[in-house]
């Protein structure tokens, strides 16, 4: 009864992918666009790139409405979706990159520059006439970078593209990324899943929490450059206030990890081994460099301590962090 | 080379061109196949009919007349219309759309020129067997020129018209069996299944009423010397007004209703 309800009149459900975003990128810097999944990430820069109109507010993009998709403004931007081929499937690279040559009516002799400059940068000159279908993820993720890129376009905006790819692969095209930014002036916006991306790339961070900003500023600022993570495994753990009264640290900056739930998170963190399996729980401080001493001393005089190790603040475990609070708040 | 006018419209031919013959076989067969089949369905059914039923004219055409039409319309079914409506549809379901958005071309456009190479190829190919078949029986080369031209029109006012269908994508995420409708009603209403004129004369309307029957039916009528110049050059001038009605449809359908693109699947 009830789909043949829905049958008759369909429930149509709102969902605002975008309520509270509000920025202006600087010509020529790296943005990162970071948030868990349907944080509205890619949303916003279909908006930015002219693809939807947003429902409310305004997209001011090299000076123009997007979504207005002036002919000058295509032939200024790019966007690459990870998980979007734009070649076709059944031609080889070289048969799509001299259609887009002819599309965005570059000179013969700068699409050749071009086009050895780009091919030799990724490592895929030998491939440019394997058709794409036969190409690897990683083969076919640099060929897509490549026909985004031929008509040097002022803004990039790049839509997890090293989703899928292997790790020499990932840090060749992030390498890449970097010297065509750096080279090129041109204004990058990057959306990725892979910290490291954000960390070696983007000089500034915007995070999206259920389609609002909670975060714009440097990658440093979010980890607290200077903070650390003093993990210590001791031989009885004590209770999280005994552990404040010991040290004199508040419950926010300690953070007890079972050993089952420190495996799990450690894998989450990409160390997918440990070699030697822990017997104890773990106490992590999360602590200025110049407390380490202090506290040390303190743990020693009360509990007989194992094992220990200092940690900088990782941007992947902030994040972590950030969306498991957003978790919990659903 | 500069191309002037035609631009990123000859690399796109091109494109169209490798792309559809990636695989030569393929191609060769599904023309051969697409071809051929549903001639020799005809055949069968004339044969029934004159052959073995004993009919000697089915509304004043015999047997032969029969053949040579089933002959000659097979080739220009071939230049009818493909399937890029269909590819737009799904782009616009899927998101595949996006990629063509940001070129700096009209992605309708685009997709037909495409989409059109392999059926220039075609129209060649069909002009050849024309010629050939214009040595043995009386048909006049020029007029198999002619025909051609007005199926190629054809083949335009076809993608046009599933091109505005298309956008019912944007409203309801699905046009393919509108399309899939469209293609049927064609396929009866433009003369490739049966000559148009064995339907009787109180519902001609219907087909005249509509541009599929310059598809197929006036382009063979035509090459086979049935029909007259004056009434092709009406018909040219017609499918011409059909192309300029269904670029505005298209502006219109468009305009209306790409601002519903979601860009899905990104």
């Amino acid at each position: 009864m009830g789909s043949l309800g829905l049958l008759l009149k369909p429930e149509i459900q709102t969902h605002n992918a975008l309520t509270d975003v509000s920025f202006e990128i600087e010509a020529g810097s790296f943005t990162g666009l970071i948030g868990a999944n349907g944080a509205g990430k890619t949303t916003l820069l279909k908006i930015l790139s002219g693809l939807i109109p947003p429902s409310s507010g305004e997209a001011l993009v090299l000076d123009e409405n997007p979504f207005k998709r002036s002919m000058s403004f295509r032939r200024q931007i790019s966007l690459v979706m990870g998980q979007k081929a734009q070649l076709w499937w059944d031609l080889p690279a070289v048969d799509a990159f001299d259609l887009l040559q002819a599309i965005f009516e570059i000179p013969k002799k700068t699409y050749q520059e071009r086009l050895t400059t780009l091919t030799e940068l990724l490592d895929v000159t030998r491939l440019l006439n394997t058709q794409i279908r036969r190409l690897s993820l990683g083969e076919r993720m640099k060929m897509e970078l490549i026909g985004a890129l031929l008509h040097w376009p002022k803004i990039i905006f790049l839509d997890e593209p090293t989703i899928g790819l292997d790790i020499l692969a990932a840090h060749k095209l992030r390498e890449f990324l970097k010297v065509f930014n750096h080279k090129e002036k041109a204004t990058i916006i990057l959306t990725s899943h892979n910290m490291d991306d954000i960390e070696r790339l983007c000089s500034r961070v915007i995070i999206l929490r259920a389609g609002k900003t909670i975060y714009d500023g440097t990658p440093t600022g979010l980890t607290n450059e200077g903070e650390r993570r003093l993990r210590v495994r001791l031989m009885q753990t004590p209770t999280l206030a005994e552990l404040c009264q010991i040290t004199g640290l508040p419950a926010e900056r300690i953070e007890l990890q079972k050993i089952g739930n420190e495996e799990a998170s450690e894998k989450n963190e990409g160390e997918s081994e440990t070699p030697i399996q822990p017997t104890h729980d773990s106490v992590l401080f999360s602590i200025g460099q110049e407390q380490i001493v202090g506290v040390l001393q303190a743990l020693m005089g009360r509990v007989q301590i194992i094992d220990m190790g200092i940690e900088q603040q990782s941007l992947e475990h902030v994040i972590q962090k950030l969306y498991s609070e957003e978790r919990a708040s659903v | 080379m500069s191309l002037g006018v035609l631009g990123w419209r000859w690399a796109a031919l091109r494109n169209g061109l490798q792309d559809a013959t990636a695989y030569r076989i393929e191609f060769l067969f599904e023309f051969l196949g697409s071809a051929f089949v549903p001639a020799a369905v005809q055949w069968i059914v004339w044969y029934a009919l004159f052959q073995l039923g004993g009919a000697t004219t089915v509304a004043g055409m015999t047997y032969v007349d029969m053949i040579q039409y089933t002959l000659m319309s097979v080739l220009f079914t071939q230049i009818r219309g493909g399937d890029q409506d269909f590819e737009l549809q799904e782009m616009i379901r899927t998101g595949g759309l996006s990629n063509y958005l940001l070129r700096p071309v009209g992605v309708v456009e685009f997709v037909f020129i495409r989409g059109l190479a392999p059926k220039l190829f075609i129209a060649g190919f069909c002009l050849v067997i024309g010629f050939a078949i214009s040595l043995f029986f009386p048909f006049s080369a020029l007029r198999m020129l002619g025909a051609m031209l007005l199926a190629l029109m054809g083949n335009i006012i076809h993608y046009q018209l599933g091109a505005a269908l298309s956008t019912v994508a944007f409203y309801w995420e699905e046009a393919f069996a509108m399309l899939m409708v469209k293609n049927l009603i064609v396929s009866l209403l433009s003369g490739e299944k049966i000559p148009l004129n064995l339907i009787p004369e109180a519902y001609s309307w219907i087909w005249k009423s509509t541009p599929f029957y310059l598809y197929v039916f006036a382009p063979t009528q035509f090459a086979l010397g049935r029909s007259s110049i004056t009434q092709f050059a009406g018909e040219l001038l017609l499918s011409l007004v059909w192309v300029v009605a269904c670029w505005g449809l298209i502006r219109l359908t468009w305009g209306l209703s790409i601002k519903r693109y979601l860009s899905l699947g990104g």
